[in-house]
């Protein structure tokens, strides 16, 4: 598997990957085979690596084999780390590779992707929106949204995480997932509006009970 | 960059709705947009859109993989270096 390419620096990785105390040290202790080094760095980044994971799977047992994986690439692959980007870009776009390589064994992301560019009556855009008092706005908890995003099928999922949670840039996710930056563009707009349905569903589902 | 049309006044909702990936894309402030001053379920999509991205922008990474992750990294790890010389143990 190739190692991750060296991300364009973007503002929103900027804010999500500030830099970390004494990591500098560890990835240079690390990459002359200190494991304790290494040790350091997964205390550091193990919870955001297996967030990412999680969220764009959907499952707590493939999420812990791909960090698990991961992070076995780092050890591998962490004296190519040139510094070009925050090695915790570097480190996350890794992961992302290794996920996609997953999901491409498996055969789901772009059978996935294609199917949703075929909109269904559940998706629709145009439907009647309905009352005022079903807008979303100030109304969603973290754990809604989590719930509501594991929901989305894969396709939808993977381009909502990629763009809206982890902030990468359309052209990067169309690299990624070998599609056009039309189709992600399109695919981050039918996630958003799967979420808004979904979360419209459960509030109205609270509101009964 | 999206250019206002003319016809921008007269969108139907789904011709405003075909376009909005890109207005969305564009980072302009649809609150101003001529077909959300007339249409109250158009801009209540928008704005639960918005709002949706907004939120996620904020999930920050909260669970942590079991212990059992850490153990078979470094049970991998020992597989994959190579063992030291038997006679480098024995000194």
């Amino acid at each position: 598997m190739a190692g991750p390419t060296q991300p364009r620096p973007a503002n929103q990785h900027m804010r999500r990957n500030p830099p970390i105390a004494g990591e500098q040290e560890a990835i240079d202790r690390a990459r002359e085979g200190d494991g304790r080094a290494f040790e350091t760095l997964y205390a550091m980044h193990k919870r955001r690596v297996y967030s990412l994971c999680l969220r764009m799977l959907g499952n707590v047992a493939e999420a812990e084999d791909l960090t698990q994986e991961a992070f076995l690439q780092l050890y591998r692959k962490i004296g190519t780390f040139r510094g070009d980007s925050a090695f915790s870009t570097w480190l996350h776009r890794l992961a992302v590779n290794v996920v996609l390589m997953h999901l491409r064994r498996k055969g789901l992301p772009q059978v996935s992707l294609e199917e949703t560019l075929e909109p269904s009556q559940d998706d629709g855009p145009r439907k009647d929106i309905g009352a005022r008092d079903l807008t979303l706005s100030g109304s969603i908890d973290r754990v809604t949204l989590e719930r509501a995003i594991e929901n989305l099928p894969p396709g939808y999922r993977l381009v909502f995480v990629l763009h809206d949670v982890e902030g990468y840039e359309h052209n990067e996710i169309a690299e990624m997932l070998d599609c056009s930056i039309g189709n992600s563009k399109s695919q981050l707009h039918k996630a958003r509006m799967k979420l808004r349905d979904l979360l419209r569903t459960g509030q109205r589902k609270e509101q009964i009970a | 960059m999206i250019v206002m049309r003319a016809s921008d006044k007269t969108m139907t909702c789904a011709e405003f709705q075909d376009a909005l990936p890109e207005l969305f894309e564009s980072q302009t402030d649809l609150s101003g947009h001529d077909h959300l001053k007339s249409c109250e379920n158009c801009a209540a999509l928008v704005r639960d859109l918005e709002y949706i991205a907004s939120q996620a922008r904020l999930l920050l990474p909260i669970q942590d993989p079991s212990p059992a992750v850490w153990d078979n990294i470094q049970q991998a790890i020992r597989r994959e270096k190579p063992e030291p010389p038997v006679s480098a143990v024995r000194k």
